[in-house]
């Protein structure tokens, strides 16, 4: 029991993965109801918090480029922000009062090309250099764990990783590394300072961690398979052609209408539709459960998207605990209650 | 140039409570709870858990206008129960069911990045 002897109501949902990549991630919720998935999904677009460039100082700007079209770029850029969680608001740090630019709350970023060539050059996020090796341009991250791995499985075979390397740099003359942020023509020069902060996609969406987070409602279809078998072949071709995804099918052995998909149905009713128009009511029967559903994450590389559902349970529980009632709100009412029964003549 | 500050919708202004509770002045065992910059994650997450509560009677929230940054949760609960009583348990349900959510998500990443 709880305090104050209410019985619980509690749920206990179940998870299933179905598909994880580092950016990617494709799962199961069920034994909940709509209300928990589309908290999960707010959170995870809106409130779990992520690193990203705040304040830019800029030195020298002779690109085409204004000062202020620049920062706006350098603040979209994603950064790996794993550290997020434990930092520090720079709102609420007390470290450097207010000023946001300590270890606690903030990333401190350099940037300084010069164009000394014919030939345009490019300005990308591979030229950021940050003051914290845990807090990269996401791109910058994903190309050296790569190249990271390519060493480490051609240890014996030293012939061969001088090979890549080499295919490596190649690569990095023939494609462009990084993210653009700007073009320079002989002449012209970039040199500045950035500061990186936490912060949440409520305040500016380049702080969200999610590229794009989606429920579905897991769809259940009853065939009535008594009138489907009164059906002839070609009437239940065209019934099935009928869906604009591809739900159904014919098996080719027992020439019966099997369903191939359920969750390519979009909930477009047009099979209910057609069998009506054939005059066939009930034919189907297609429900949306309510307590089960299937997300899928992408996340923008900031945070792993498995993390990024750890982590906006975590922020979820936070906000709860927030709003908790407090101890005095709680003692106002016990004397309001009193009063209460003074006044009835208690 | 006269724009409000952006974390204005989330940063409880100083002075302020981030909850307060009315009583009721008519119907007995109900009351509101005005909450603080918090929106529709909080506000049908609660009213959802209340609802499933046997004593509550009427749940329900509001966000009363999208510039002012607050919810309004009211609760009308049966005489074994009481408003108060009904808001802490479904917290604390919410709050035990993120428990258990995150643990099964733990393990369920664990074995699959295993068989992977
Ligand atoms: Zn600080």
């Amino acid at each position: 029991m709880e305090v104050g002897g209410g019985a619980s109501n509690q749920r206990f949902p179940k998870i299933k993965i179905r598909e994880m990549k580092d950016e990617y991630l494709k799962f199961e919720l069920r034994e909940t109801d709509a209300s928990m998935a589309n908290a999960l999904r707010r959170v995870m677009i809106a409130e779990v918090p992520t690193i990203a460039i705040d304040l830019v100082e800029i030195e020298v700007n002779s690109s085409v480029l204004n000062d202020e079209f620049i920062s706006h770029r350098l603040g979209l850029i994603p950064l790996t922000s794993d550290r997020a969680m434990g930092m520090r608001f720079s709102r609420d740090c007390d470290a450097c009062d207010g000023d946001g630019q300590c270890e606690h709350c903030s990333v401190e970023f350099h940037l300084d090309v010069r164009c000394d060539q014919d030939q345009t050059l490019d300005v990308t996020s591979a030229d950021l250099i940050s003051t914290d090796p845990s807090v990269i341009p996401v791109d910058v991250a994903a190309k050296s764990s790569s190249s990271a791995y390519d060493a480490s499985e051609n240890k014996a075979c030293l012939g061969l990783r001088q090979i890549l390397m080499l295919l490596c740099l190649l690569e990095r003359k023939i494609y462009r590394r990084g993210i653009i942020i700007v073009k320079l023509r002989r002449g012209q020069e970039l040199r500045l300072r950035a500061i990186a902060r936490k912060g949440i996609g409520k305040d500016h969406a380049k702080w969200s961690p999610a590229a794009t987070v989606t429920f579905m409602y897991e769809p259940e279809i009853r065939i009535n398979e008594e009138m489907m078998e009164s059906l002839s072949i070609d009437d239940k071709r065209s019934w099935i052609e009928s869906s604009p995804t591809k739900v159904f099918d014919i098996d080719p052995n027992t020439q019966q209408v099997v369903v191939v998909d359920p969750e390519a149905y979009t909930y477009d009713e047009e099979v209910i539709k057609k069998a009506e128009a054939m005059g066939k009511p009930g034919l189907i029967e297609i429900e949306a459960k309510e307590d089960s559903f299937i997300f899928t994450v992408e996340s923008t590389g900031a945070v792993k998207a498995s993390k990024l559902v750890v982590n906006a349970i975590e922020v979820l529980k936070q906000k709860l605990d927030a709003v908790r009632l407090s101890d005095d709100t709680v003692e106002a009412d016990d004397q309001f209650g009193e009063l209460g029964v003074h006044m009835r003549g208690g | 140039m006269n724009a409000p500050d952006r974390y204005e919708r989330f940063v409880v202004p100083e002075g302020t409570k981030k909850v307060s509770y009315e009583r009721d002045t008519k119907i007995i065992n109900a009351a509101s709870f005005t909450i603080e910059r918090e929106d529709h994650t909080v506000g049908n997450i609660l009213r959802m858990q209340l609802h499933r509560d046997p004593n509550v009677l009427f749940a329900g929230y509001k966000l009363p206008h999208p510039l002012q940054y607050k919810i309004i949760v009211r609760i009308h609960t049966a005489s074994q129960s009481s408003p108060m009583q009904a808001y802490n348990q479904a917290i604390n349900d919410l709050d035990n069911e993120l428990n258990h959510l995150k643990t099964v998500f733990e393990e369920e990443v664990l074995k699959h990045s295993r068989d992977y």
